[in-house]
């Protein structure tokens, strides 16, 4: 391992050369002028057209310093800016996650302090309101414990998995769960799958998760009688598009910014984590793709995924 | 061409045991076991590669028997086999790390497809560890 030998120095010095490229062609070309024009005019004129190269050489070099060092700044500020807003996601999390924990363990305190109450009186505390405080009691820890676990698979972050992706079969099959288990049997689901959709590189499980999170919020929010239609296709900049769209309520202008973020839920408390958004849209940015949300209040919702045919396309 | 070992979870022996005759008969490596715990006891004392699984089953059902099997041996993929399941279950089963949801009854022909895929994600995530 010699790092000094001529090849590796040579290494370290092309890439120096491409990046300054237009530097150097400048300096040649008005050196290469200043010969022929040294031959016509004599040295005044062969001098003159020296500087000139030397000039331009220098001022080239100069603007050409001076553009990185502007995407220098820019790179950093961009940094200091995810910084910023990394911290605010962590703030409004743990206020998510204080407030989610926090419900159950009033309702658990509550309860304690009631039973101790009854057992604290002489005579024995009646049976049918203690058993109902103890399950209660056992009814909110089971909550808390779900909060933690959907918590613990939001943070452990599992690296995808890259195989050829069958998009309209994942949709088939969760459609089809779907529709055995949901609860309306009038539940109206309709698919227009492209036929010939191309295989992407992309993760199988991850994506059943994203579809099955969004099938079911479409069914929440459709109804008795709405209509869910799922469409899949291949989208102009050839990347793999996945829309689910509802017939539902719809999602207030005010809460759109927000209804990817962490607990961010509309549903009653107890109901629901808020998490079911958010981790689509962290799986969704780790496939390489986005996930975007429009909709009119009273009339609906549609939810519309882009994927890239292969992970390499994204650099991931 | 297809060497790698199953388990096959499900309390309702007529359905496991005929889904092990059918796959023994395509020369396929498969366990049957009748219950979670079964299940965890036999993963303690060989190696199998993709685990099928039923959601419902008396005592400790399919979703805690994932979680359990995940921590013991996180590599090893589960396709789930589900009647009428809730889609929450569904939901939990894939965030726990669940493969695929099968929905009984199922064509032969659509489960090896994915217990194929199933071993060839194990097979890829085997080679990030290394």
């Amino acid at each position: 391992m010699q790092k000094n030998s001529p090849s590796s120095q040579l290494m370290t010095l092309l890439p120096h050369l491409r990046d300054n490229l237009p530097v150097y062609a400048t300096a040649l070309v008005l050196a290469l002028l200043a010969v022929p024009l040294g031959f016509q005019g004599g040295l005044p004129y062969a001098l003159a057209a020296g500087l000139l190269a030397a000039l331009s050489f220098f001022t080239v070099r100069q603007v050409l310093r001076q553009k990185e060092a502007a995407e220098r700044r820019k790179e950093l500020s961009d940094e200091q800016l995810l910084q910023s807003q990394k911290l605010a996601a962590i703030g409004e999390l743990s206020a998510g996650i204080a407030h989610e924990i926090n419900n159950p363990l009033a309702i658990i305190r509550q309860e304690a302090e009631w039973l101790l109450r009854l057992f604290n009186k002489d005579s024995p505390p009646d049976a049918t309101e203690t058993k109902t405080g103890l399950t209660e009691i056992v009814r909110q820890v089971d909550r808390a414990r779900e909060i933690t676990h959907n918590l613990l698979n939001f943070a452990r972050r599992r690296q995808p998995v890259v195989q050829a992706v069958e998009l309209n079969r994942i949709i088939l099959d969760m459609t089809l769960l779907v529709e055995k288990t949901a609860p309306q049997s009038r539940l109206n689901l309709v698919k227009h799958l492209q036929p010939d959709l191309p295989l992407i590189a992309s993760d199988g499980p991850l994506l059943r998760q994203v579809i099955l999170n969004l099938l079911n919020n479409a069914i929440q929010a459709a109804g008795q009688d709405g209509t869910i239609t799922v469409i899949t296709r291949v989208a102009d900049d050839g990347q793999v598009m996945v829309q689910v769209n509802d017939t539902g309520c719809g999602i207030p202008k005010e809460h759109l910014a927000q209804i990817f973020d962490p607990f961010f839920s509309t549903k009653p408390q107890g109901k629901g984590t808020g998490l079911g958004l958010a981790i689509c849209h962290g799986i969704i940015e780790r496939l390489g793709g986005e996930i975007s949300v429009t909709s009119v209040l009273g009339q609906g919702s549609s939810f519309t995924i882009k994927l890239p045919q292969s992970l390499e396309q994204r650099g991931i | 061409m297809d060497n790698f070992k199953i388990l096959i979870v499900d309390d309702e022996n007529d359905f496991r045991e005929t889904i092990i005759k059918r796959l023994r008969a395509r020369k396929i490596d498969i366990e049957g076991a009748d219950s979670g715990p079964k299940a965890l006891e036999m993963l303690d004392a060989q190696d199998f590669d993709v685990i099928v699984l039923d959601v419902k089953m008396p005592g400790m059902d399919g979703i805690e028997t994932l979680r359990e099997i995940k921590l013991k041996k996180p590599l090893v993929e589960v396709i789930m086999l589900t009647g009428h399941a809730s889609v929450e279950s569904g939901i939990q089963g894939m965030q726990l790390g669940a493969f695929d949801y099968v929905m009984k009854p199922v064509a032969l022909d659509d489960l090896m497809d994915k217990l194929r895929q199933a071993n060839e994600r194990r097979l890829i995530q085997l080679e990030y560890h290394k």
